[in-house]
């Protein structure tokens, strides 16, 4: 490029970033921004990583995309961009992208060992068709899984859990999601009664104080993060506080660092619990009117297998927690028990219960929770001494009790990703709501997430092994018959029982009960925790693994068959971010060579099944449901007949290509001369995506979760809109009379989620009356108790290990690490480790040493400087890098009651390699 | 070749010692400013997408910087193409039919 060319794009591309900003500007400064784009085509998009749901500029000349921009009408990030931002073009160029189907072969055919070798992709489906059939036939619609997705988008997930829960009649569909924010539905639904926040992004221009828990904004949501900076510079009341277990970059604007213990969050928030009620400043008013108290059983276990048949022998002490635990000091106290009382783990099956109590009985729980107490348990910097810690822990608090102050609570992956995750988010609400700040404009505790679409399609869709649209689920015999008749299915087709969750699919795959498993749109052999089990599972000689990627990932590398995928512009798509704001794209430039869209591959496959091979009788192992024989679905057959459907009639006819689908025509003037390789591979002229949108749309429709029409979302001057969409106007804070129109009128507040609002009542250990009580437009303020992490640091093991995000990398590096020159500058993630432990153990920055715990090791270059600078007995590692395949080192300790695995609590030992 | 704009945000009080830091790191070119605010707006050239990265680490690392995120991304038209080349007459358009590391 010439010297002139290039000064010609910069003065252009500086003149387009400042008035993206809004930066006044001068006419013949305007008149430069844009001067280079002669030829580009603009349109608006999302951002395809973390949950933010920016929107993004796309700009295309001849079938490429040529530059992205901050989309300066986007209410999200009104113009700014992150680094991860910058890689949405990048990731569709990498040099090893897949274009062709890939199966193992040996010898001209399928081959378990053999090499992946390119086929067309009718052999590719055939095969998958081959080895579907024989894992449905021998194990039934549960011997069969789906790995679904938070980046899929609406129609995608959508899609796919039609085809496993209406086609398939398989709740075995659950996606990567799980381990992002499950834990933070789970408290959402116990809580509310409905899933998602009730503020937005909005209240961090409102409010007076950012409390981040566990989560380090400023690398994992620098968009939002780049907000609270902002209000910091521009509001002097406001106050930012970062706790985490080591200091990292969102530490750096805050006034006040909170460094705690692993676990140890459960007893801060206990402690600002106890201190509310202590000082009376518990909002009796709001308490009264729209609260109730509630707590559940302690002994619920870990979410580990139940059995030690299959854990690796050095792994069997921690397994062995799964049925008896002894409790140490601070969870005797904390639990007002004994030391050393063994307690046998009876609610591992229903960890979920719970119960109304008294205020009194919730007094009760917390008044162990004294500063003293807490100080003690939950310092996490040994340098730091306990009087300094409690003047902090004092300070937080303050903050939360000042009257006049609103306060926002923000939360990730600490807290999800946490063996009582559901509780300490939880707990988090119970704050909120003994103060009255919660669900108004400044004031709230606010859920993040990690993925742009795990509230837009894996929550709403319901993608999950327990869940239907809408906040359905598969348990309850009215939701089933509301999805039944809605997908104009015969009675009894949809399973009652619920599915595997993801990390019990790996387990199922390990155990032989699952046989067939396809991989959509995330790398689950890389992102689960004790990962060396479900690399050998995935390779034993009896199972099928389809992986559906754009990019050689651990998980096609595992699998027996590769489908070419296409990306984010290369297809069309909506997302729904965390805020409950649901945003649209075009396809913007085809996708390369035979890489296909997710929804064309899911309808696709469906072409190759009959309602008589799914629709007759059907094996359910431990299907246990009133008005289904045990063990057994129904053959509908006969009822399907009556329907006007054929036992030939193939289930893409009859769930997807449907004549009222058929009626929404490609092409459609929302395109705007965008393309539609979906359309076009499917070759039946009806818009997929459009339809298949609609069609999910009455689920919502007047039930809590109304969406707008699809072409409203593509409509130049809306950039996305927070559901419920009320007669075309978004619901900027949930469950406030003065926004949301689903509020009983007068009522001020009205926490009208549905579910689990019927409880009986009892006080802090067990269920004293079992009337139910009805509990409609209340929430509940839950007690839960400090737990102590099931593994811990000792003389083995002797040092804490968490992963997790940096800035410029995401998730498992399948997009940001594909590009060679990023991948040469970080060759391997690092472990972050105090100095004094590295000069303890011999070792010195940039060595390279084992990290190993009882469940597998790996190497990385040692780091005791940097961004992440953890205490003495901490240790950090990145996930994003498969060079450094951590997640052979972490455990598939589950939260028990969201199934979402702990990523942030092994304890290893770090040695020189 | 990759062209970013960055906006970057400083205290008022350090606005001038900004521009001037700013204006002095190498591939760096200061355009636009707004005192006010503390908006400054900046191009960044770069040869790679780690370049790109690490630039922008480097300017976020500045003492005085209170945020600094990029906004515009160009990407140099002239770069691979690899995604999308034309099928060829067996219909594959990668480079290489199986990357590498698939069948190591």
């Amino acid at each position: 490029m010439d010297v002139t060319r290039r000064d010609f794009l910069k003065t252009s591309i500086a003149a387009s970033t400042a008035a993206a900003v809004g930066m006044p500007l001068s006419q013949s400064v305007q008149a430069q921004a844009g001067a280079a784009e002669e030829g580009w085509q603009w349109d608006k998009g999302v951002c395809r990583f973390c949950g933010t749901g920016c929107g993004i500029m796309i700009a295309t000349k001849d079938g490429r995309v040529v530059a992205t921009k901050g989309d300066p009408d986007a209410p999200v990030n009104r113009g700014l961009n992150c680094i991860k931002g910058y890689f949405n073009a990048p990731i569709l160029y990498g040099e090893d992208r897949i274009t062709r189907p890939l199966l193992r072969m040996k010898n001209g055919k399928f081959d378990k060992n053999g090499k992946f070798t390119p086929v067309s992709w009718q052999q590719a489906l055939d095969e998958m068709e081959k080895q579907f059939r024989a894992a449905y036939a021998e194990k039934g619609p549960h011997g069969v899984a789906v790995f679904g997705s938070g980046q899929y988008t609406i129609p995608e997930g959508y899609a796919a859990a039609k085809l496993m829960k209406a086609g398939f009649r398989s709740n075995n569909l659950d996606p990567n999601a799980r381990h992002c924010m499950a834990s933070a539905v789970v408290a959402f639904i116990q809580t509310f009664g409905i899933d998602e926040p009730a503020g937005n992004y909005d209240d961090i221009e409102y409010t007076d104080t950012a409390i981040a828990w566990g989560a380090n904004m400023a690398e994992a949501h620098p968009i939002l993060w780049a907000r609270i900076t902002d209000r910091l510079l521009s509001h002097p009341k406001m106050k930012v506080v970062n706790l985490t277990t080591f200091k990292n970059q969102s530490s750096n604007i805050a006034d006040l660092e909170i460094i705690f213990k692993p676990g140890a969050d459960l007893a801060i928030q206990n402690y600002i619990a106890r201190e509310i009620v202590t000082r009376d400043a518990v909002n009796h008013d709001f308490v009264k009117k729209h609260c109730v108290f509630a707590t559940g059983p302690y002994d619920i276990g870990y979410g580990m297998r139940s059995t030690d048949k299959y854990a690796f022998p050095a792994e069997k002490d921690i397994q062995a927690k799964e049925l008896k635990v002894t409790l140490d000091k601070y969870e005797a106290i904390g639990q007002r028990k004994k030391v050393g009382q063994v307690v046998e783990q009876n609610n591992t099956k229903k960890p979920v219960k719970h119960w109304l109590i008294s205020f009194e009985e919730f007094k009760k729980g917390v008044e162990p929770y004294t500063l003293d107490f807490v100080a003690e348990l939950a310092k996490g910097d040994p340098d730091e001494s306990l009087e300094d810690f409690k003047a902090k822990l004092i300070e937080l608090a303050d903050l939360y009790i000042e009257p006049e102050r609103k306060i926002v609570s923000f939360w990730t992956m600490g807290f999800n990703q946490h063996y009582r995750g559901s509780w300490v988010n939880e707990q988090v609400y119970t704050n909120h709501l003994l103060l009255g700040k919660q669900a108004q404009p400044g004031n709230g505790a606010f859920s993040l997430t990690g993925q742009p679409s795990a509230c837009g399609t894996a929550r709403e869709v319901g993608t999950f092994a327990h869940r239907l649209p809408a906040d359905m689920v598969v348990a309850n015999p009215k939701h089933r018959e509301r999805s039944e008749k809605l997908w104009k299915l015969p009675a009894k087709t949809v399973n009652p029982k619920v599915g595997s969750h993801i990390t019990k699919i790996l387990r199922d795959l390990e155990d032989g009960s699952v046989k067939f498993a396809w991989v959509q749109v995330n790398n689950p052999f890389q992102a689960s925790g004790n990962a060396n089990h479900w690399i050998q599972a995935a390779r034993k000689q009896d199972n099928f693994i389809v992986c559906s990627d754009p990019y050689p990932t651990v998980s096609a590398k595992v699998a027996d068959l590769i489908l070419p995928t296409a990306m984010i512009f290369e297809k069309w798509g909506l997302y729904g971010n965390a805020e409950r704001r649901t945003q649209a794209w075009r396809e913007q430039v085809p996708p390369p060579g035979e890489a296909r869209s997710d929804v064309w591959q899911v309808l696709e496959f469906s072409k190759r099944f009959k309602l008589k091979d799914v629709w007759g009788e059907q094996k359910v192992p431990g299907l246990k449901a009133a008005g289904f024989e045990d063990g057994k679905l129904p053959d509908v057959l006969a009822a399907a007949r009556d329907m006007g459907y054929s036992p030939d009639d193939t289930l893409y006819d009859v769930l997807f290509a449907t004549p009222a689908n058929r009626k929404v025509k490609w092409p459609d003037p929302v395109a705007k001369g965008h393309g539609n390789s979906t359309v076009d591979a499917l070759g039946d002229g009806w818009f997929a995506e459009k339809a298949l949108f609609n069609e999910y749309r009455e689920f919502g429709l007047n039930f809590q979760h109304d969406l707008a029409d699809f072409d409203t979302y593509y409509r130049d001057d809306v950039r996305g809109l927070k559901w419920p969409v009320i007669n075309g106007k978004e619901t900027e804070w949930r469950f406030n009379e003065k926004y949301d129109s689903y509020c009983k009128k007068g009522s001020g507040f009205d926490f009208y989620g549905k579910a689990l609002k019927a409880l009986p009542t009892g006080n802090l250990d067990k269920v004293t009356d079992p009337e139910k009580t009805k509990l409609a437009g209340k929430a509940k303020i839950f007690f839960r108790p400090y737990a102590a992490p099931p593994e811990q640091p000792d003389d083995n093991y002797d040092l804490w290990m968490s992963t997790g995000r940096v800035l410029e990398h995401w998730h498992t590096g399948t997009m940001t690490r594909r590009v060679p020159e990023l991948n040469r500058a970080v060759p391997t993630a690092q472990i972050f480790m105090h100095p004094a432990d590295a000069k303890a153990r011999g070792i010195k920055r940039n060595d390279v040493v084992w990290i190993e715990s009882r469940r597998g090791k790996v190497k990385a270059v040692l780091e005791t400087r940097g961004r992440n600078t953890p205490p003495k007995g901490y240790t950090f590692v990145p996930f994003f890098d498969e060079g450094v395949f951590i997640n052979k080192v972490t455990l598939d300790v589950t939260c028990p009651m969201s199934k979402e695995q702990d990523f942030k609590k092994a304890a290893v030992k770090v040695y020189k390699a | 070749m990759n062209i970013s704009g960055i906006l970057v945000v400083v205290s008022p009080s350090d606005f001038q010692t900004a521009v001037s830091a700013l204006g002095a790191l190498p591939h760096v070119d200061v355009h636009h400013t707004d005192h006010r605010t503390g908006r400054i707006v900046v191009t960044q050239e770069a040869e790679t997408v780690n370049d790109e990265v690490e630039g922008l680490k480097r300017i976020k690392a500045l003492p005085f910087v209170a945020m600094a995120e990029m906004v515009y991304h160009y990407l140099d038209e002239n770069g691979p193409t690899a995604g999308n080349k034309p099928a060829g007459a067996d219909g594959a358009v990668s480079r290489v039919d199986v990357p590498a590391s698939l069948n190591e």
